[in-house]
């Protein structure tokens, strides 16, 4: 099993009446709720959470893109990947991902993904997100009638000039372009792993399997509503011929590690309400616009990725500590609790990358390294032996050790493996990053 | 009651579904941007005066598949010359409401000699910051088109009626989207500047409790067309000839047939 350390990156600093006082954290959230100068340190605590997680071992670290909006705060996350990609090294950069759809050119998308591979010496997975509806639709204008079929082009163009070495023409429905000629080239050929994220969507389902990709599954209501889904979509990979293998898989999971459950609930508590609270707190008339959903889709009775986390957010923010952890929201407790609640998310779920939340909503800098270092020492090792029969196709190939650059050293890393975890972080409630 | 009928157009080859009825003068009804309810009591009402002929648009109820066919105002305004063509009728007189006065103004701009009178009600495609009107796209999935209402009661009595409410809703969502895919994200495709070339004696009709066309933007349709005239429905919500069908359907006769303004008897709102 691989697991991947994420954060959303998240606005901290949403005030406690924010549910009352604001329609919607996404789309016309109040700018004046945004502090460019805490926004500095907030930043960079994240970044140094991203690397301190490639010290300890995770296999990728991950970010991804929203936009207008106090719930994850990455408009663009290849200026995010580019930092990460000098300041680490084997670890895969997850960058999950990208809506292709929004730009125009799709070339660009195409040019900064090739300049990331080349940077980190081929470490890059390439998300391709159709995007939520309130990024897509609201925010950046895309016609929601014409979403699908825009991604779809971007998707090909994207592809095609990754690998084709000749200079072609593009004449698209969307896009046109006399001479499309990308430089640099990935080093990863004929592209980098691809994953696409997203909710429930049968048309994802078939584009994953038609096009050999990852499909990465990121709800925020946890493993045990999630079988269902999963389960759907491993059928579907078999109806359509597809042969089983659990690395064509991500889930993301929230996970609280601690000495013992009533330390993690003491711990982590305040900042997983204020995620289910704030966070998820988006306006319904932002999370769907006609025609983002597929009338199969709806049909099916399956909701959009994040129509579905505010439906999951409607009932977990009413729910108390015991019946997150019962319901499988969060995997808490001491890191043999966590390990069993994993083995049991990898039988139902049977997938074989775990994108790790272990910071969440307005988790302060101490605590999120002491729950990213308890989980990678205390129980990734016990989790590393799931599914090692099957080899997992959908991760980079970086260079041999001897082509690989070494940055210059990085002056004053003030960010140590094993400091945070002793003795454990006090519970400061909330406060920020 | 009609029945719905399918007619071929050409070149395109796209089936095309209609309502057609009555006697007098062809009077071609574009709907708005959730369809049509049947054949309407507002339709059933013209009728009487006129050869009623209500196709449902490329991508709307019966038509939904027909989405991808159709990208632009101009592509809708070709069907429509095809339509009249396929069905042997050279000029008409058009009544439009919502997205389907939008369609009724760009067709009489663009083909004018096949336009005899016009009515646009709470016609959508002019843009002004400052009479933005609600977001019909920003609202809630549960009861996604209770704005188009005076009062959001009457979505379920006037458009969901004893339908199965999942079958309504989808079909509401997939009207939304047909609309979404010619007003996303502003519904401004420059009809303002082809409003000129518009030269069938015109009526410009707002409804008084209208959210998202908002009634100063009558006044600018007005304007832009010589010689129009401007009157309000009182109210009705955006979704006029739903809610006030006799109105509707005095303000439609009276300009078509006489020239003239009727002064609506508007019926008390039933939810």
């Amino acid at each position: 099993m691989k697991f991947h350390w994420f954060n959303l990156m998240p606005w901290p600093y949403l005030p406690d009446d924010f549910r009352e006082k604001h329609r919607s954290v996404w789309v016309d959230v109040d700018s004046r709720l945004y502090d460019p100068v805490k926004g500095h340190r907030v930043y960079n605590d994240y970044l140094d959470m991203l690397e301190f997680a490639a010290d300890l071992g995770y296999d990728g670290i991950g970010v991804n893109e929203h936009h207008q909006n106090a719930y994850g705060m990455m408009p663009s996350p290849q200026l995010m990947a580019a930092t990460l990609a000098r300041r680490t090294q084997d670890v895969s950069i997850l960058l999950l991902g990208q809506s292709i759809a929004y730009y125009n050119p799709p070339t660009r998308v195409a040019e900064e993904m090739a300049m990331l591979d080349v940077m980190s010496g081929g470490r890059l997975i390439s998300g391709f997100p159709v995007g939520t509806s309130m990024d897509g639709n609201y925010a950046v204008g895309t016609n929601p009638a014409t979403l699908r079929e825009q991604y779809q082009e971007a998707h090909d163009l994207i592809k095609k000039a990754w690998a084709e070495p000749d200079v072609f023409t593009w004449n698209g429905k969307y896009h046109k372009l006399r001479y499309v000629n990308i430089w640099p080239r990935p080093i990863q050929s004929p592209s980098p792993p691809i994953w696409i994220p997203g909710g429930g969507s049968i048309e994802t389902w078939d584009f994953c399997a038609a096009n050999n990709y990852n499909y990465s599954y990121l709800s925020f209501s946890g493993y045990l509503r999630a079988e269902q889904l999963m389960k759907g979509f491993w059928q579907r990979m078999e109806e359509l011929g597809q042969e089983f293998n659990p690395y064509q898989g991500a889930f993301a999971q929230q996970i609280c590690v601690a000495e013992n459950m009533a330390e993690a609930q003491r711990l982590y508590e305040p900042h997983v309400r204020y995620f289910f609270e704030r966070c998820l707190h988006v306006y319904p008339g932002f999370a769907d616009a006609p025609g983002y959903r597929t009338e199969a889709t709806m049909r099916a009775g399956l909701m959009s990725q994040v129509s579905g986390q505010a439906g999951g957010s409607a009932v977990a923010h009413e729910l108390s500590w015991d019946e997150l952890v019962k319901r499988g929201f969060i995997l808490a407790g001491s890191p043999d609790d966590v390990a069993e609640q994993a083995e049991q998310m990898s039988e139902k779920l049977r997938v074989g990358h775990i994108v790790c939340l272990l910071h969440m909503g307005d988790m302060p800098l101490d605590k999120t390294l002491y729950n990213t270092e308890m989980f990678a020492t205390r129980v990734m090792p016990r989790l590393r032996p799931l599914w090692s029969e099957y080899e997992d196709k959908w991760s980079p190939h970086p260079l041999p050790k001897d082509d690989m650059a070494t940055p210059r050293a990085v002056p004053g890393r003030r960010l140590e493996p094993g400091k945070f975890l002793q003795p454990a972080p006090a519970g400061t409630a909330g406060g920020g990053a | 009651m009609p029945d719905l009928q399918t007619i071929t157009v050409q070149p395109s080859g796209l089936e095309t579904h209609y309502y057609r009825a009555g006697n007098g003068p062809p009077l071609l009804y574009l709907h708005h941007m959730l369809g049509m309810v049947g054949w309407e009591p507002a339709l059933d009402e013209l009728s009487q005066s006129f050869d009623v002929i209500a196709p449902f648009h490329p991508g709307w109820g019966p038509a939904k598949d027909q989405l991808p066919e159709v990208a632009t105002n101009l592509d809708i305004v070709l069907h429509y010359v095809d339509f009249l063509d396929a069905l042997g009728l050279d000029a008409v007189h058009i009544a439009g409401i919502s997205i389907g006065a939008w369609m009724a103004a760009e067709f009489a701009a663009i083909v004018p000699g096949r336009v005899q009178r016009l009515v646009l009600v709470n016609p959508i495609g002019i843009w002004d910051e400052q009479a933005q009107g609600v977001d019909p796209f920003a609202q809630s999935p549960a009861r996604p088109t209770a704005v188009l209402f005076s009062r959001p009661e009457l979505r379920a009595s006037l458009l969901i009626g004893d339908r199965d409410p999942m079958e309504a809703g989808i079909s509401e969502l997939l009207d939304l989207r047909a609309a979404a895919k010619f007003m996303w994200p502003i519904p401004d495709k420059g009809i303002a500047q082809r409003l000129p070339r518009i030269k069938a004696p015109t009526l410009v009709v707002t409804s008084e409790r209208d959210s998202v066309v908002l009634a100063p933007l009558g006044e600018q349709w007005r304007a832009g067309i010589a010689g129009a005239k401007l009157t309000t429905l009182p109210a009705a919500g955006h979704l006029a000839e739903l809610e006030q069908p006799a109105a509707f359907a005095a303000l439609v006769r009276a300009w078509v047939a006489e020239g003239k303004i009727a002064q609506p008897q508007v019926a008390a709102a039933t939810a």
